[in-house]
C-alpha cells in the first residue's frame, strides 16, 4: 500500500501516456488534456502545503527566538498580509493586490535579476584567471560574440560579426546538438526507470 | 464574326482541377477530409463544393487560390460527404467529377510516429537487455567522473568543519526529468551526508518537489541508522517566485555557511547568481544541469560541473547498483548506434543519397 | 499619490537589493525576507484565483461534474503529508504525476532530442562549416560515452569533444552579456528617471 500502489499507479500512468503518443484520436487527445488539467489543480494544492510549511519555519523561529527572528516577522506579515487582500479584494487589475504586486514584488524581481551584470563581470575574470586550454577557447568565444553583437566590434575588425555568427550556427550547433542527443538518452533512460520502479526516489527511495 | 464567336467560346472554356482525390484526413483526432488535386492552367481560383448525403444539394464550403492544391475540411465525423472543386476564372467556371463518398473518423495509430515506436522499442530494450546482464553479476565499467568522486571529499569537508550541506534539487517541477535525476542523486548525497551526521538544507522553489525531498532525506537517514540526524525545518519551501527564492539561498549561502553547494537539476538566469554568492563563501561547489544555457555560468562559477548528460549518469555512478549501471550501459550502445547512424547518413547524403533522411522524419 | 508611494516603495527596496553587493546586511535582510512572504502569498493567491477557482471548485461545485472529484481527492492526498501518521498517501499523487511525466517525456525526448537532432546532423561534408558540424557532433557523443576511460585516441577524441563544447559555452556567455546589462540599465534607468528624475 505504501510503496507497491505508487509504484503501481506510476507504472499505468507512464504507459497510458505512451500509448497515447501514438493514438491521434480524440479520446486519447482529451485524456491527455484532463491529465495535465489535473496536474495543475495537485501543484495549487502542493502551494497550501508548501505555504503552510514556510509558516511553519518562519514561525518556529520567532518562537524559539532564532538568530534572525525579526525578519521572520517580516515575512509572515508579508505572507498573511498579502493572502488577506488576495482572498478579500481579488487578483484583478487595479486591486490593492496587484499594486503590491507592481510595487514591490516586481521591482525586487527586477533587482535580483539585473544583479546578473556585476555577476557575469565577475565570472568573466574568473574564467580569464583560470589558465587552461578550455578555460581560454570558452574565454575567445565569449569576447568574440560579445563583440560581434555590438557596433565596436564592427568598427574594430569588420568580419567579427560574421565571425560570432560562424560560431554560433557551427561550433556552438554541434557541441549543443552533442548535449542535447547525450541529455534525451538520459532522460528517457531516468522516465523509463521510473516507470518500471527502478529508480523510486520520488516516494522516498526504498526497497 | 463567327470567328470571334468561336474564338471567344475557346477563351471561355476553361478546364476543371484534375485527378481530385479525398481521404479521411490520417493521423488525426478524426472531424476532418483531405481534398487534394492537380491544378487547373485556367484557375484564379478554386471553389470547395460539398454535398453530405443523403442530400442531394453541392454548398460552397471555400475559396482558395489558385496555388493551393490541398485542403482540409471540417466535418462532422460518421457523416458520409462527396465533394467538388470547382475551377473559377471572372464569372467562368467548370466543375470536377463528383468525388467518391468518403468520411472522417479518427485514426487509432499516428503511423507517421512509427519510427518513435520503433526507436521506444530498441531502445527500451537495449536498456533492459543490459539491466538485465547487470542483474546477472556482469561487472560494468563506467569512466571516472571528476565533479561525482569530489562530491565525498565535499561532504567530508563539511563534516570536518561541521557545517552543513546545502543541495538544490534546481526550480523546476517533479515532473521535468531533471528534478527527477536530481532527487537521485539527492539520496545519495543524504545517506553519505547521514553516515558523518551532516547537516543537509534543502531549500525549495517548488512546493511539490518539497515533500519528495523531505521524504528522501528522511529515508536516507532511516537506511543508514540515523534517523536522529533528519531535521525536517531543513528541508522546507521558500517561494515560487524565482527571483524570491534567489534571493533567499544567497541568504542561507551567507549566513549558514555551508562547506559545500550542490546544484543540480534545471536552472534558469539564477543559476549565475546562486553559483556566484556560493563561491563568495568559498564552499566547494558541485553543479549539475542540463540546461545548456546556464552550463557556462556554472563551469565559470563552480569547482565541479555535470554537463548534461552526466547529470543523469551520476545516480548509478554514486550507487554503482547494477540496475542503475546497467541503464547507463544501454544509453552508451544507443549512442554508439546514433554515431554509426550519423557517421552513416552523412556518408550516404554527402553522395546525394536522401532516401536515409526520411527514416528520422515524423 | 498612490504612484508616488509605490515608486518610493520600489525604489528604496531596489536599493536594498543592490546592498547586497557589498555584503549581507539589515536592509538586504528586510527586502530579502518581505520579497519571500509577498511573493508566496501571490503565488498562493494566484494559483486559487487562476487554477483551484475555475478548473475545480467551478466544474465540481457549480457544473456538478464529478469526474473533477478524482483531481480534488489527489489535491487533498498531497495535503495529507503534513500529518506525519499518514504522510505518506502523499505518494499516490507524487506517483501519478511522476509516471504521467516520465511516459510523456520517454516518447517526446526520443522524438526531439534523438531523431531530430540526427535529422539536422545530417548535411553533405562539402562545405567547411558542415565538417565542423559533423565533428563537433561526433566527438561530443564521444566525450559523453561513459563506458571507456578517456585516454588514448579515444581520450584525445572526447578532449576534442570538450573544446567543441568550451566554445559553445563561451558563446552563450557572451550572449548573454549584453542582454544582462540591459537589465541593469533598466533598473538605473527606473532609479534616475521614475524616481529622481535626474534623467529624462
Amino acid at each position: 500500500m505504501r510503496r507497491q500502489l505508487p509504484l503501481a499507479i506510476c507504472f499505468v500512468m507512464g504507459v497510458s501516456m505512451v500509448v497515447q503518443f501514438f493514438i491521434p484520436h480524440r479520446v486519447s487527445q482529451e485524456f491527455y488534456r484532463t491529465i495535465l488539467d489535473w496536474y495543475r489543480i495537485v501543484f495549487a494544492f502542493s502551494l497550501v502545503l508548501g505555504t503552510g510549511t514556510l509558516i511553519k519555519v518562519h514561525w518556529a523561529k520567532i518562537s524559539k527566538k532564532s538568530k534572525g527572528w525579526q525578519y521572520s516577522i517580516i515575512t509572515i506579515g508579508g505572507l498573511v498580509f498579502m493572502l488577506a487582500v488576495g482572498f478579500i479584494t481579488g487578483i484583478q487589475e487595479g486591486t490593492l493586490f496587484m499594486k503590491i504586486f507592481e510595487y514591490v514584488e516586481v521591482p525586487l524581481e527586477a533587482t535580483m535579476f539585473s544583479l546578473l551584470a556585476f555577476y557575469i563581470a565577475s565570472a568573466a575574470y574568473r574564467a580569464f584567471r583560470a589558465r587552461t586550454v578550455e578555460a581560454t577557447l570558452l574565454l575567445i568565444a565569449a569576447v568574440v560574440l560579445m563583440l560581434g553583437r555590438i557596433p565596436f566590434g564592427y568598427y574594430l575588425w569588420h568580419k567579427i560579426p560574421g565571425i560570432a555568427e560562424w560560431i554560433l550556427t557551427n561550433p556552438n550547433m554541434a557541441a549543443k546538438r552533442g548535449i542535447v542527443i547525450g541529455v534525451g538518452l538520459g532522460m528517457i533512460s531516468t522516465a523509463l526507470k521510473i516507470i518500471l520502479g527502478i529508480e523510486r526516489s520520488y516516494i522516498g527511495g526504498g526497497k | 464574326m463567327t470567328t470571334i464567336v468561336l474564338l471567344t467560346l475557346l477563351y471561355l472554356q476553361i478546364s476543371p482541377p484534375k485527378d481530385v482525390r479525398v481521404f479521411d484526413t490520417p493521423n488525426d483526432a478524426g472531424g476532418s477530409i483531405t481534398i487534394t488535386w492537380e491544378s487547373s492552367p485556367d484557375a484564379e481560383g478554386y471553389r470547395i463544393l460539398r454535398m453530405a448525403l443523403p442530400d442531394s444539394v453541392y454548398t460552397p464550403v471555400d475559396w482558395v487560390d489558385a496555388a493551393t492544391k490541398r485542403y482540409v475540411d471540417k466535418v462532422e465525423d460518421g457523416v458520409k460527404y462527396r465533394y467538388i472543386i470547382r475551377t473559377e476564372r471572372g464569372s467562368a467556371y467548370a466543375d470536377s467529377e463528383p468525388t467518391d463518398e468518403v468520411w472522417s473518423h479518427g485514426n487509432v495509430f499516428h503511423r507517421g510516429r512509427t519510427n518513435v515506436l520503433i526507436g521506444v522499442a530498441v531502445y527500451t530494450t537495449l536498456l533492459l537487455s543490459f539491466i538485465y546482464f547487470a542483474k546477472r553479476g556482469k561487472k560494468l565499467f563506467v569512466r571516472k567522473i571528476a565533479g561525482l568522486d569530489a562530491v565525498d571529499e565535499a561532504i567530508g569537508r563539511a563534516t570536518e568543519m561541521g557545517k552543513p550541506v546545502l543541495y538544490i534539487p534546481g526550480l523546476s517541477t517533479i515532473s521535468d526529468v531533471a528534478t527527477l535525476a536530481s532527487l537521485n542523486i539527492l539520496g545519495r548525497i543524504a545517506r553519505k551526508a547521514a553516515v558523518h551526521g551532516t547537516r543537509v538544507i534543502v531549500p525549495n522553489r517548488n512546493p511539490i518537489v518539497m515533500p519528495v525531498c523531505q521524504e528522501i532525506v528522511r529515508e536516507a537517514c532511516l537506511d543508514v541508522g540515523r534517523p536522529d540526524v533528519y531535521r525536517e525545518d531543513d528541508i522546507f519551501y521558500i517561494t515560487f517566485s524565482q527571483f524570491g527564492y534567489t534571493a533567499a539561498v544567497d541568504g542561507i549561502m551567507l549566513r549558514e555557511k555551508p562547506a559545500a553547494n550542490f546544484f543540480l537539476g534545471m536552472f534558469w538566469a539564477e543559476s549565475l547568481i546562486l553559483a556566484e554568492t556560493g563561491a563568495s563563501t568559498g564552499a566547494i561547489q558541485i553543479a549539475g544541469t542540463d540546461a545548456i544555457h546556464q552550463l557556462p555560468f556554472f563551469i565559470t562559477a563552480c569547482d565541479y560541473t555535470l554537463i548534461g548528460e552526466e547529470l543523469y549518469a551520476a545516480s548509478a555512478y554514486l550507487s554503482r547498483e547494477p540496475l542503475s549501471l546497467g541503464s547507463l550501459k544501454g544509453q552508451d550502445w544507443t549512442k554508439l548506434i546514433i554515431g554509426g547512424l550519423i557517421v552513416a547518413g552523412v556518408i550516404l547524403v554527402s553522395f546525394g543519397s536522401d532516401w536515409f533522411l526520411g527514416l528520422f522524419s515524423s | 499619490m498612490f504612484e508616488t508611494i509605490g515608486i518610493w516603495i520600489a525604489a528604496l527596496l531596489t536599493l536594498c537589493i543592490f546592498s547586497f553587493l557589498y555584503k549581507d546586511n539589515p536592509f538586504y535582510k528586510f527586502a530579502e525576507h518581505l520579497f519571500i512572504g509577498v511573493s508566496a502569498g501571490y503565488w498562493a493567491c494566484y494559483y486559487y484565483h487562476n487554477v483551484l477557482q475555475p478548473n475545480l471548485f467551478v466544474p465540481l461545485f457549480q457544473e456538478g461534474r464529478p469526474i473533477f472529484i478524482i483531481p480534488l481527492v489527489l489535491g487533498i492526498m498531497m495535503l495529507l503529508h503534513l500529518v506525519p501518521k499518514i504522510s505518506w498517501i502523499s505518494r499516490w499523487p507524487l506517483a501519478f504525476i511522476v509516471g504521467t511525466y516520465a511516459g510523456y517525456y520517454l516518447i517526446t525526448y526520443l522524438q526531439t532530442n534523438a531523431l531530430e537532432q540526427v535529422t539536422a546532423t545530417l548535411v553533405p561534408l562539402v562545405t567547411f562549416s558542415s565538417v565542423v558540424l559533423f565533428v563537433g557532433v561526433t566527438t561530443g557523443l564521444v566525450y559523453f560515452f561513459f563506458s571507456k576511460e578517456h585516454k588514448g585516441t579515444f581520450g584525445g577524441i572526447a578532449k576534442f569533444g570538450i573544446w567543441f563544447l568550451m566554445i559553445a559555452f563561451g558563446a552563450s556567455f557572451g550572449y548573454t552579456v549584453m542582454a544582462r546589462i540591459s537589465l541593469l540599465i533598466g533598473r538605473m534607468t527606473f532609479l534616475l528617471k521614475d524616481w529622481l528624475h535626474i534623467i529624462q
